[in-house]
């Protein structure tokens, strides 16, 4: 983990003074309404006002110093003009906001994609882009068709079931599903479906670009997932509970490691290292190793180096002359 | 006084005298300074003080305050670059804006902050706003890409240690930042590489340790083009020549190309497939990607391709290894 910039009193005074502009522009603002927005306790609150009582200008007299006061839950802050403005975007945070915004203004048939366009050109010139530049930031996240993700966005909004024709790579086969769509995750550079899987009776990611035909259906969805983003950090090798044990050559680790959300890592005696992950399943794990040739080898499950066996003889049939 | 409030009050001051105060004013004005027992303990408070606000961002400056004599230091906070410029955000572009830092995964604490420096004087929506159906994982909270950006912004050439893949030790590079791209889950900066004298891609999370960030300003050249350095499949850049290979999509899986390749011809292909012509710069890129879409995808041309994919799935081959 990183240390937050600036240490706890940096992460303190942070929140001081992205607080501040608000109290002084909204006289009146009630302790709630502040706590919520700054995602604050009532109490954490009340020490920052407390403390910002204390602070103003040299001299420090009555007409120096920051005037602070609380009638009937309801916060002044005056004589602090000089904190009346808001603050500048930090390069952290305007890359964060700006990536998210590129992200999703590319969307096929977005409702908001044009006041999105409109937010980062702004956005992008409070940040001394010139005009008609990106704010020198690009984000490429790869999808199946327009038609697909069209699609999948009207049926997510009105709630309604998606068929899918959907390759499934491990098997290689095309297998027809009926799913309820939660929502869109984009990671590792595409967009995938987070939906409930009829078939599995579980939760699934579906690879946008894998799906062949998508279809809205007149049913509403009969599983309704509490769609949260923040679920679904580095979740993209599929929803999974199989554990796969993998032994990674050197060349190959450093890469791996920063690419595939992995669990647990040691360095063995040959300086290979093993690493264990999380996946969808065995034939995803099969799939990676084969991808992965001689650079991995496999510890567990038993399992995985038969399917990968498999896998590879179908593979390696038509490749032979 | 505490520490926090001592920082307070220097920021207040700062932006309220608009010039540059000398360390001696601010020892003598500043409540929480005036205490020191001796100027050597005022001075490594202060530069304590001063590396949390430019850890935290906050544009503290050091500027020569007599011209014939450079040891005379004053310190000021440029008010230009600590508020927030006045961007005029619509309140519908403001509200897709928030839609996109809700739906930001990795660096949504960094969006977050820079929405609510947005919305200062946007009324509270109560949170009332469309149910979110996207997430983005874009990896935005890697320490390093905020350095980089700002160099970016700001045309400072910046110097990093930097490791390539399959290389043991890293290296120092100084780098005309272009531009940051994120693709295929990673972020990549693009810019010269003064050593090289010619335009790179690093991948971010390959750079150790620090930016620097040196003297001097350059010119991002008009010709500029990101997608030449960096863009297509994982296959199209890369160590080899470029050579056409042709790969094979059975008819079950020639809805693939078609959907996703759209910009390249497919030619027919005995049993209804269609051969695709890719221009390949990385072959085992290719040989990994065509192994991904399992049996029904094969290399077709020329012989040296399809030896290379047995023989990356030799030791899975009872045959080979």
């Amino acid at each position: 983990m990183t240390k937050p910039a600036g240490g706890r009193v940096g992460k303190r005074l942070k929140r001081i003074l992205i607080l501040l502009p608000y109290a002084i522009r909204h006289p009146g603002v009630s302790v709630d309404e502040l706590a919520k927005k700054f995602g604050v306790k009532r109490s954490d609150l009340f020490d920052d006002l407390n403390l910002v009582f204390m602070c103003g200008l040299p001299g420090y007299g009555p007409g120096d110093l920051i005037d602070v006061s609380l009638e009937e839950d309801r916060v002044y802050v005056r004589m602090a003009d000089y904190f009346g403005m808001p603050l500048r975007l930090t390069p952290a945070e305007a890359l964060a906001l700006y990536a998210g915004g590129q992200a999703l203004s590319e969307l096929p048939d977005m409702a908001e994609a044009d006041a999105l366009r409109g937010g980062l050109r702004k956005l992008g010139r409070a940040l001394g882009a010139s005009e008609g530049e990106a704010a020198g930031i690009s984000v490429e996240l790869q999808h199946g068709p327009d038609h697909h993700l069209s699609v999948l966005r009207q049926a997510l909004v009105a709630k309604k079931q998606v068929d899918l024709e959907y390759f499934s790579a491990s098997r290689g086969v095309i297998t027809h599903r009926t799913v309820d769509p939660w929502g869109l995750i984009a990671a590792l550079g595409r967009w995938y479906l987070v939906a409930h899987d009829y078939s599995s009776s579980d939760e699934r990611m579906f690879r946008t670009d894998r799906m062949k035909r998508v279809e809205m259906k007149d049913t509403s969805v009969g599983v309704e997932g509490n769609f949260e983003a923040q679920r679904y950090r580095g979740a993209f090798s599929g929803i999974g509970d199989t554990t796969v044990v993998l032994e990674i050559s050197p060349a190959a680790a450093r890469w791996f490691e920063d690419y595939y959300p992995v669990v647990r890592a040691e360095t063995l005696a040959d300086g290979w290292r093993r690493v264990e992950l999380t996946t969808g399943g065995e034939m995803w794990g099969a799939m990676l190793l084969l991808r992965l040739g001689r650079d991995a080898r496999s510890v567990a499950p038993a399992a995985l180096v038969i399917r990968a066996k498999e896998l590879a003889a179908a593979i390696s049939q038509r490749h032979l002359d | 006084m505490r520490r926090i409030e001592r920082l307070i009050n220097l920021i207040a001051a700062l932006l309220e005298a608009g010039r540059p105060m000398s360390a001696q004013e601010i020892r003598d004005h500043i409540a929480g300074y005036d205490g020191q027992p001796s100027f050597e303990a005022f001075r490594r408070a202060f530069e304590r003080d001063k590396e949390t606000l430019r850890a935290m961002g906050i544009p503290l400056e050091v500027v020569a305050l007599d011209l014939l004599d450079d040891r005379v230091e004053g310190y000021a906070i440029s008010k230009q670059r600590y508020y927030l410029p006045d961007i005029d955000l619509e309140s519908d572009e403001l509200a897709a804006l928030r839609i996109a830092a809700e739906a930001i995964i990795g660096g949504a604490g960094d969006a977050a902050t820079g929405l609510l420096k947005l919305s200062v004087d946007m009324p509270d929506t109560g949170g009332g706003g469309p149910r979110i159906v996207w997430g983005a994982d874009l990896a935005a909270e890697q320490p390093v890409l905020g350095p980089l950006y700002s160099a970016l912004i700001d045309r400072r050439v910046v110097r990093f240690q930097y490791q390539p893949a399959g290389e043991a030790a890293a290296r120092l590079r100084e780098v005309e930042p272009y531009r940051l791209v994120h693709r295929r889950g990673h972020w990549y900066l693009v810019g010269r590489d003064r050593g090289r004298d010619a335009v790179r891609s690093f991948r971010a999370s390959r750079i150790a340790g620090e930016v620097a960030t040196l003297e001097g300003t350059y010119d991002v050249p008009e010709s500029f083009n990101a997608e030449a350095v960096i863009g297509g499949e994982p296959w199209a850049l890369g160590p080899d020549p470029v050579e056409a290979t042709t790969v094979r999509f059975d008819s079950a899986m020639r809805w693939w190309p078609a959907q996703n390749l759209p910009e390249l011809a497919g030619r027919e292909a005995p049993g209804g497939g269609v051969d695709v012509e890719l221009p390949v710069a990385n072959l085992d890129a290719l040989v990994s990607w065509v192994i991904g879409f399992g049996p029904g995808v094969e290399i077709v041309a020329p012989a040296a391709a399809r030896r290379r994919l047995l023989e990356h799935l030799a030791p899975y081959l009872d045959t080979g290894a």
